[in-house]
């Protein structure tokens, strides 16, 4: 029986802190729930091979979020193409086709946050990321590395996404 | 000369709801924002539009994502299975080609601090007033390109209040004591637009009342952002000239005297 390595708690830690962020973030290219849950437990054993060969520690949090974009994207066009599964939706509008939402669930969403959400979905995808990345609490800086765009692109979109929703909220 | 407009822009509500301004630009918007009721009540409808669409986006998502106890569970195996494997043999195939993990771990490597390393050099108090002690104080700085120092016309790059507890810590190292910690203001020594970092490694202490105080520190910050960002003055330059002696990088970058 192997000595379970410090780098292994470690991961495991990071995945308690960033499980649900990083599936969140994946649903938002449209993946199945299980597939986003796959990709993840893929992007922490891909971390481990990066600790333990002793690699950069700096912002491990752009870093799980720049390789859970990768995979989500390579994800995405394999499913696409060798599946007839694969139906992109956007994961925010499963509200509105789910049939039988509980009714505290039904509650907790009220009428205004249908709207933002449905304002979401209308944005252009990158946009979407933008936003998706900045409420999982990446700063402008990260979500450009991530993204891979310039840090005045970060910024316009999060205000052009910011403004349509404070629109939404006026009509 | 230009005149400022009257009251802020979205953009710079947002930047300054989120920490992305400079901390000159952010205490001129919160000098405003106490100022103004109209920019207030825009500034509240923004915080009060994020909460909304976070409390939707949360209740959405999360009634979604299974227990976290079976993924975890299943990792923690996975893990001692690559762990007893030899580093780097089997299981990469999925999701990444080796290629691209290379240039992965290649961007990441480069994510490193990167030091501005300089001899070691003491010196408290001269004529001109205390300056930073460089075996204290070297300078620190974070990977930051010129595109991102001139991401607006003036220096909009994040930083925060310096934590209470870091200056505590700044003060002990230059042996300050509590009573005297008022007559001085804990400043980077490279300024955060320049890409210095909030470390103890870039923290000293300035005094308030000297020739050569804060104030004009800020003119020499001013000035080398243009330069860097006019393409006239590159950028690890204009942070080593601070960080080794900024009254001398005064002196070259604005002259003799310094002006208030
Ligand atoms: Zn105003």
């Amino acid at each position: 029986m192997p000595i379970r390595s410090p780098i292994e708690d470690e991961v495991v830690a990071l995945f308690e802190e960033f499980r649900a962020p990083v599936i969140r973030y994946m649903l938002a290219f449209g993946l199945p729930i299980a597939d986003a849950e796959e990709l993840a437990q893929e992007v922490f054993l891909s971390l481990f091979e990066h600790l333990r060969r002793g690699k950069s520690r700096a912002n491990l949090q752009g870093w799980i979020f720049r390789v859970a974009h990768n995979s989500a994207l390579k994800c995405r066009l394999q499913l696409r193409r060798h599946s007839d599964r694969f139906v992109y939706e956007p994961v925010l509008s499963m509200a509105a086709a789910d049939p039988a939402p509980g009714p505290e669930e039904t509650l907790a969403i009220s009428q205004w946050q249908q709207r933002l959400l449905s304002v979401v979905r209308a944005l252009p995808e990158q946009d979407q990321f933008c936003l998706a990345l900045r409420a999982e609490g990446l700063r402008y800086r990260e979500i450009s590395e991530v993204l891979d765009i310039s840090l005045g692109s970060v910024a316009a979109s999060l205000e052009k996404s910011l403004s349509r929703l404070m629109r939404a909220e006026q009509t | 000369m230009q005149r400022e407009p009257v009251h802020l822009s979205e953009k710079e509500l947002i930047l300054a709801a989120d920490g992305e301004l400079s901390v000159r630009r952010r205490a001129k918007v919160n000098a405003h924002l106490e100022a103004c009721w109209s920019c207030r009540e825009r500034m509240r409808v923004i915080e009060t539009t994020i909460a909304e669409f976070v409390r939707a986006r949360n209740a959405e998502l999360n009634r979604q994502l299974p227990p976290a106890a079976g993924p975890r569970a299943l990792l923690r195996a996975r893990l001692s299975e690559a762990a007893a494997a030899t580093p780097g043999s089997s299981f990469w195939q999925f999701p990444f080609p080796a290629a691209r993990v290379g240039q992965l771990a290649a961007g990441v490597a480069f994510v490193g601090i990167v030091l501005v390393v300089l001899t070691v050099f003491q010196s408290t108090v001269s004529a001109e007033g205390p300056k930073p002690r460089l075996g204290i104080t070297p300078g620190e700085t974070r990977p930051i390109t010129v595109e991102e120092v001139c991401f607006y016309q003036r220096a909009e790059v994040v930083s925060r209040d310096i934590p209470n507890d870091m200056r505590q810590k700044v003060f002990a190292a230059y042996g300050i004591k509590p009573a005297q910690a008022d007559q001085f203001e804990v400043d980077y020594l490279i300024t955060p637009d320049l890409g210095g970092t909030e470390s103890i490694r870039n923290l000293w202490p300035q005094p308030y009342s000297v020739r050569w105080n804060a104030h004009v520190k800020d003119k020499l910050e001013q000035r080398l952002h243009e330069l860097v960002c006019g393409h006239q003055l590159d950028l690890q330059t204009a942070q080593r000239d601070i960080a080794v002696d900024w009254i001398g990088a005064y002196k070259k970058y604005l002259g003799e005297n310094p002006s208030h």
